[in-house]
């Protein structure tokens, strides 16, 4: 029943959400279908082999972070506000799985508006490109979305924890932390790093509980 | 009355915020199927005590039992038989009264009384589909109570019920939660800034004054032990700071006023005692709210 809670606070942001990124995900692909006919397929296939571009990286790059950060204040901005958090924390029901089911919630909302994303994309590219070029493209930007899973874990802790002074070191900490998933512009780049990525980004859920156990213990 | 009878058994709290102690060693008990007030004044630590209570607030040191279990390991079953108002009778505002009902049945379906909600509601003549976002704070209180009625719990605990309501939603609240813990036997712990309402829901009470419990006992035996004394002083006298037995002793122009559970004869002796020039000594029974202003003081 908690999922009902989550959907009714953020469904209407999650439309937004799902509009806003697949619109910049169908804009990036516009660009692309444009550039080639203006300057023929060939120029671009070039571009993709020579200069080692991948097209999408504006507007695309810093599009899940901010979506994810997004869906995260909408989520638990409420939960904080005249200390609403604490009317869930006293549902009969474990703390902890209450905290998790909202998270849960969310990243599963992130991972499906990603993934729509990333079909979009393919869907725009494979008429273009050969697959070694596609998927070059698809590997390089999955950073990028994971970078959004991890600012929406980063967010839910900055916004949960009771306290600003600690919030404000946290948001300074989430900032280094999502500066590890750009440290690359080279095209697959984190390739071999992906799948430590995903577990390093996955880990980060756990910082959210830090913050509900310092609100649980009274900081202010 | 028995040990296993209190439902709420707190013992020694000892609580700082910084290094600012609000209070130490603070002990008291809850009876069941009593309404019991915490009185004090602003920062008296209250809120403190409910967060405590409601386990948002790890106390420095010091315990608290809720029907026999340590409130640190809260289990699920424990916090459904407790009830919770928060200050500002804080509600999801994102919900409308329908989803709100419909979100808190599931987490409590087999005492769940989705009538107690709906009966509270009906008398608002509000829309089922009325946000609460877009409710008046009264209105607003109502959803609240009419939520904890539907939970039917055993164990209520109310921080500052009357924030924000304007008279007639604090009597309708008051009455309506009167009627219900009495009707239904339920233990009520609560506080409120407006002492005047408290007089017509509690049993018993807890007057606290900074970093302690000065009384603890029912609205009637204070009303009826603790009062008020009033003489007639020459003019120019000014009263000592403190007397023995007397609470907050003060003159205006020729007319010496101090509060004290003694009787007047005690009081009496005390005055010539303490060589107060007394004459046409009075004593006068006190509410509720003149009896808490009487025992805190009006500083």
């Amino acid at each position: 029943m908690i999922y009902y809670k989550e959907w009714i606070k953020t469904r209407w942001y999650l439309l937004l959400m799902f509009l806003a990124t697949n619109g910049f995900a169908g804009y990036s692909i516009l660009r692309l279908f444009r550039a080639s006919e203006l300057k023929g397929i060939a120029h671009i296939w070039e571009m993709a082999l020579t200069r080692d571009s991948v097209f999408i990286e504006i507007p695309l790059q810093y599009i899940p972070i901010i979506a994810c950060a997004g869906l995260a204040l909408v989520q638990f901005i409420p939960e904080m506000h005249n200390k609403c958090l604490k009317l869930t924390l006293h549902l009969p029901y474990s703390p902890v799985k209450l905290l998790y089911s909202m998270i849960k919630f969310g990243l599963l909302a992130c991972v499906a508006v990603e993934i729509v994303n990333i079909a979009v994309l393919l869907l725009g590219i494979i008429p273009l490109f050969a697959h070694e070029i596609y998927w070059r493209i698809i590997l390089t930007s999955l950073p990028w979305f994971l970078a959004g899973i991890a600012s929406y874990l980063l967010t839910s802790w900055v916004v949960l924890e009771p306290t600003w002074p600690r919030r404000i070191f946290n948001i300074v900490l989430s900032s280094l932390i999502l500066r590890v998933y750009y440290l690359s512009s080279y095209p697959e780049s984190y390739n071999s790093f992906l799948i430590y990525l995903s577990i390093f980004t996955l880990l980060l859920g756990s910082l959210s509980w830090l913050s509900v156990q310092r609100f649980k213990e009274g900081k202010q | 009355m028995d040990h296993t009878d209190n439902i709420i058994e707190c013992r020694n709290l000892t609580h700082y915020y910084g290094n600012r102690k609000i209070y130490e060693n603070l002990s008291f008990n809850v009876p069941q199927g009593r309404i019991l007030g915490l009185l004090g004044k602003n920062g008296a630590g209250k809120t403190t005590t409910i967060n405590i209570l409601s386990g948002y607030l790890k106390p420095h040191s010091g315990e608290c039992l809720m029907f026999g279990q340590n409130i640190n390991t809260m289990s699920n079953e424990m916090r459904r038989r407790i009830g919770l108002l928060i200050e500002g009778h804080v509600q999801y505002q994102f919900m409308t009264i329908q989803q709100i009902e419909k979100f808190y049945s599931a987490f409590y379906p087999e005492q769940w009384r989705r009538d107690a909600y709906y009966e509270l509601m009906n008398m608002l003549k509000v829309a089922p589909g009325q946000k609460i976002s877009r409710m008046s704070c009264g209105q607003r209180s109502q959803v609240a109570l009419g939520l904890i009625l539907a939970q039917n719990p055993e164990l209520l605990i109310l921080d500052d019920f009357s924030l924000g309501l304007d008279p007639g939603y604090r009597r309708l609240f008051v009455e309506y939660l009167r009627d219900y813990a009495k009707s239904e036997n339920k233990t009520v712990f609560l506080t409120s800034h407006i002492v005047q309402d408290m007089e017509r829901l509690i049993d018993d009470c807890i007057v606290m004054d900074y970093g302690y419990i000065m009384t603890q006992q029912s609205v009637k035996s204070l009303t009826d032990t603790f009062k008020k004394f009033t003489c007639t002083v020459p003019e120019g006298y000014s009263a000592p700071n403190k007397i023995e037995g007397l609470y907050h002793p003060f003159v205006i122009r020729n007319t010496f006023e101090a509060f004290s559970f003694l009787n007047q004869d005690k009081v009496e002796e005390i005055l010539k005692a303490t060589g107060v020039p007394y004459s046409n000594i009075t004593s006068e029974k006190l509410t509720l709210e003149d009896a808490f202003i009487g025992l805190t003081g009006m500083y």
